[in-house]
């Protein structure tokens, strides 16, 4: 866009903000806005992120949009902090007036720019794990597609047990659901008669050799991995040289693509991932898969795929673009029966044409509670083998 | 528990062994053009890239990869004393300093801007551990040894028997001395910011090897190459190699005395109490 | 649009007070502060956990911010005053990380990584753009007293002293002064000033986190009171007003660069804060408000 043009459209978008309704339904764009980490510890994830959701949308516009308006994208950076986060959602929401902001990814910066949105009418959709986020006062302007720790941390547990697993050693660096994930896991366990241990590292550090001594020295039958891909990375190429041949289980996020094109296929082979996923036949997730370019789309941006498919369908279904109107209409799309879509080129002809839909996404079902976390969802069971993400089930 | 912390030493020293490649570059420039270098990090980050795509794209084997991380780096060190740091010679050792620490942040994100955020790993097979009864000792760690030791006995000999070598030790010794016995000081800094910078990029390289390579690789050893510096007093060269197996070794054993999260808070309590008790370091002589 | 800017104003206050500190610390007294994020968070922590779980008042809280960063203060500078000033540099910077490790890992006093949320501010925040106004009022007032005190202080026989021993410590003290006395009294009152810095943000934005507190801010404020000219009050807050508006301004620019991509974009917009200071410190290294001559009576 050039500069010239920037300035028309911010022109014409604060003269129409005080035109009425009707108006601006003849086709001014919609602004939507991504926020997700490009630079800081939360690099490796973002960009894909904003990707995903510039290839929806590129299709919905060739398409002809959504309410006959096109839709703006415009892709901020949080730099995986909530100081910069704050400023460039301030930015979003008060200089190009988006309706929506999606991905945030760090549970701080989602924490730091929530209460900006829900007061200025902007829809926020994250992919942040903090079991504190939908507590927050958020009244309906939030949703979350990231399971919660007391579901993740007993699925984790409860798989442990299902592999066989009796002693699980869980290693970490300190996030905001660490210690949460690891009590529900614990928790699982012990009904089973087993029992888990938790070490929490230093994600910075280059080698973690003396913390997989420890974890050893517990006799874990499984070890359970809860940090991102970078410092991950290091503790599976130390757990392979410690001559660890144990179980290993490990969050979908981290052992992604871009990590097992990194590692040797040795230090990752049998590795199991857990990861939220729809139903077996679901669409949404070959979607992605198509989008990304690869086998393993990440879950973080499976979920983002979501966030943008049900915020273009709530603005249909609410018909208006706005962030109230994807508020007020979301859980139309998202769930509540009717014509089953996996992608918002079909919901959005759906809609057009007076039917009900009910979206099943790359992450899930996608039907939320009242505080906006996922009512239910399902895993997908992955394991490693030959470098590769093999699907065990979906359950 | 004996086993436990022996093992956690000799994973300390082999640790501190490689930490000292950078914290030998960190020191050198510090001996010689007297400011500390905060581009230490990202020109760590420089090397493991270079390495990284010696090794990959170029299919070079691991020594030739090596000698390539130092030569680019150098290269990137020498450009960031010319367009940076140098200008300000005359403003003192602080602006030097911070001139630095803004290259540094240019060049992480040089590399975020040609490389992206994805995480890279050379194209290298891991070997599992050797077992000795209760220890273990990892093929690679030892070969990563090696060539740290190398490196190190390439520094000492260049400084020992070389013209060039002999100058910088004169004028880090007594820069005035040196000078009335006709060392050209251009010369010799711009010798010593292209071998610290290259030590600094062995190091990221060999870090990545041991890791994998993203635009931060460097960043996150910074703290425990300062500690290592100080802790053997700054601008000493053995001091640098004291330092960083002692730092080494103590973020090892911190894991097993206490919690293992609070790593960097152990090279900063280092760091206080060296300058408290003994500020010269232990080798250095030259703090105030 | 009206909101965006008296949210930026607001936030580049608390910067001008952090430049402030730095302008004391660094411009006039000649101590390198790169922890100036640590004491930004002990302030932040000091008065958020003061005010949300103590039950005290918001001005108490901001006084017992400042009383915890000039503690804080003096006991990171105490060991290396004696020393060169380039160790300060060294410990200040190990003092920020091991303040982050430290907020991220004692939960019980921090809340950890998920950060303390819904911090009070003192006013109703239900005011809605009256309450950004009013904060804004507030925290140019504080920053307006700030400024004042320094200047005086900079400009009495105190103020002049720490010039001296920053132009050359052997001659201050052959003067009769007493230098590291001096320096400690100098850099705990600049780490009060940063720590109330970080009390106005987390009473403002309403929520801290230990991922606020990264080196990058630090170099923020090297880059605004560089901009600004680092030996004088003025120069240092008019340079947070600049850094604001270059930060915001590159992101503008980013999104109208041809040919680049989102993390490419986030790349550039970084390395240009680091371009911007090495230029600053090369062209202008007095920044737009240089020193008055005053020459220190050594």
């Amino acid at each position: 866009m050039t500069l010239f043009t920037r300035r028309a459209t911010l022109a014409a978008g604060s003269a129409l903000l005080a035109a009425p309704h009707a108006v601006r339904a003849q086709g001014a764009p919609i602004r939507l806005g991504t926020l997700t980490p490009l630079t800081g510890a939360g690099g490796p994830y973002g960009p894909v992120m904003a990707n995903c959701v510039r290839a929806v949308i590129t299709e919905v516009n060739a398409a002809g949009g959504v309410l006959g308006r096109q839709i703006q994208l415009v892709s901020e950076d949080d730099q995986t902090n909530p100081e910069a986060g704050l400023r460039s959602a301030r930015k979003l929401i008060d200089v190009d007036r988006v309706a929506a902001i999606m991905g945030t990814w760090a549970s701080s910066v989602t924490t730091a720019v929530a209460p900006l949105c829900w007061e200025s009418r902007t829809f926020l959709a994250t992919v942040s794990g903090a079991d504190s986020i939908t507590a927050l006062p958020h009244n309906g302007w939030l949703v979350r597609t990231q399971p919660n720790t007391t579901l993740q941390g007993r699925k984790f547990g409860e798989y442990a047990i299902e592999l066989g697993a009796r002693r699980a050693f869980f290693m970490a660096p300190q996030t905001p659901f660490t210690q949460s994930q690891f009590t529900n896991m614990k928790t699982a366990m012990e009904r089973a008669g087993g029992t888990a241990e938790l070490l929490v590292y230093d994600a910075s550090k280059p080698s973690l050799r003396t913390e997989v001594d420890q974890a050893l020295r517990f006799r874990p039958d499984i070890i359970v991995m809860g940090g991102y891909t970078p410092d991950t990375t290091v503790l599976l190429r130390d757990i392979f040289r410690a001559g660890y041949t144990g179980r290993k289980l490990a969050f979908a996020y981290s052992v992604n693509q871009q990590m097992l094109s990194a590692l040797p296929n040795d230090v990752t082979e049998g590795i199991h991932t857990l990861a939220p996923s729809p139903a077996e036949n679901s669409g949404g997730f070959a979607r992605v898969k198509r989008i990304v370019g690869n086998d393993n789309p990440d879950p973080y941006t499976c979920q983002v795929y979501d966030h943008v498919n049900l915020v273009l369908m709530a603005m249909a279904a609410g018909r208006d673009g706005t962030g109230q109107a994807i508020r007020d209409s979301i859980r139309s799309v998202s769930q509540g029966g009717g014509e089953k879509v996996d992608n918002a080129l079909d919901g959005l002809r759906a809609i057009a044409a007076g039917r009900k839909v009910d979206y099943d996404g790359a992450s899930g079902p996608c039907d939320f509670t009242d505080a906006g976390d996922i009512s239910d969802c399902q895993f997908r069971y992955e394991q490693v083998r030959a470098g590769r993400q093999t699907l065990l089930r979906i359950a | 528990m004996p086993e436990a912390l022996a093992q956690a030493l000799i994973n300390g020293v082999i640790a501190g062994t490689i930490l000292a490649v950078p914290a030998l570059g960190f020191t050198a420039i510090f001996a010689v053009l007297n400011y500390p270098n905060f581009a230490i990090g990202a020109l760590a980050t420089v090397g493991a890239y270079a390495g990284w795509v010696g090794n990959t794209a170029l299919g070079l084997p691991m020594v030739a990869a090596l000698a390539l991380a130092f030569s680019a780096t150098a290269v990137a060190g020498l450009v960031v004393q010319w367009a940076a740091v140098k200008p300000l010679e005359s403003a003192g050792a602080l602006m030097m300093a911070i001139a630095s620490l803004a290259a540094g942040l240019v060049l992480e994100n040089a590399l975020r801007f040609g490389f992206g955020n994805d995480l890279r790993g050379y194209d290298l097979p891991l070997l599992r551990d050797w077992r000795f009864g209760e220890f273990r000792v990892g093929p690679q760690q030892v070969q990563n040894f090696a060539l740290a030791l190398a490196a190190m006995g390439m520094l000492w000999a260049f400084l020992r028997y070389s013209r060039t070598g002999r100058a910088m030790r004169a004028v880090a010794d007594n820069r005035d001395l040196a000078l009335l016995r006709g060392v050209d000081p251009a010369r010799v800094a711009a010798v010593t910011v292209a071998v610290g910078a290259g030590l600094a990029g062995m190091g990221g390289m060999l870090v990545g090897l041991d890791t994998s390579v993203d635009p931060l690789v460097g960043t996150r050893l910074v703290l425990s190459i300062f500690a290592a510096a100080v802790l053997g007093g700054l601008g000493s060269i053995p001091g640098a190699v004291a330092g960083a197996i002692a730092i080494g070794v103590a973020e090892e054993v911190a894991v097993l005395a206490f919690n293992p999260a609070y790593r960097l808070v152990v090279g900063f309590v280092v760091i206080l109490a060296v300058l408290t008790l003994r500020p010269a370091g232990l080798f250095g002589a030259r703090a105030s | 649009m009206v909101s965006y800017i008296v949210f930026l104003l607001v936030v580049a206050g608390i910067y001008a007070l952090l430049a402030q500190s730095l302008c004391l610390a660094w411009g006039v007294t000649g101590l390198v502060n790169l922890g100036l994020a640590g004491f930004f968070a002990i302030g932040a922590y000091a008065s958020a956990t003061l005010t949300k779980w103590g039950g005290v008042p918001v001005p108490v809280g901001l006084l017992a911010a400042m009383l915890a960063g000039a503690v804080a203060g003096f006991v990171v500078c105490v060991s290396t005053l004696r020393l060169r000033d380039d160790y300060l540099a060294i410990v200040t910077l190990g003092f920020a990380e091991a303040v982050r490790v430290i907020a991220s890992n004692e939960i019980w006093l921090t809340g950890g990584t998920d950060g303390i949320s819904g911090i009070p501010a003192g006013l109703p925040r239900d005011w809605g753009q009256g309450f950004h106004l009013a904060a804004l009022g507030i925290v140019t007032a504080i920053l307006g007293v700030v400024w004042l005190a320094l200047r005086r202080l900079v400009a009495s026989p105190w103020g002049r002293a720490l010039r001296a021993v920053r132009e050359d410590q052997i001659v201050a003290a052959v003067a009769g002064k007493h230098v590291t006395r001096l320096k400690a009294e100098a850099f705990a009152i600049a780490a009060a000033i940063a720590a109330l810095a970080g009390a106005l943000y987390g009473h403002y934005t309403s929520y801290i986190a230990p991922e606020i507190f990264q080196p990058l801010i630090t170099i923020y404020v090297f880059l605004a009171v560089t901009a600004g000219g680092n030996g004088r009050p003025t120069g240092a807050a008019f340079g947070a007003y600049l850094l604001i508006a270059f930060l915001e301004a590159t992101r503008f620019a980013a999104e109208v660069l041809p040919g680049v991509s989102a993390v490419q974009a986030a790349a550039l917009r970084e390395a240009s804060v680091g371009v911007a200071l090495i230029l600053l410190l090369r062209l202008r290294p007095r920044g737009l408000f240089p020193e008055l001559n005053q020459k220190a009576p050594a």
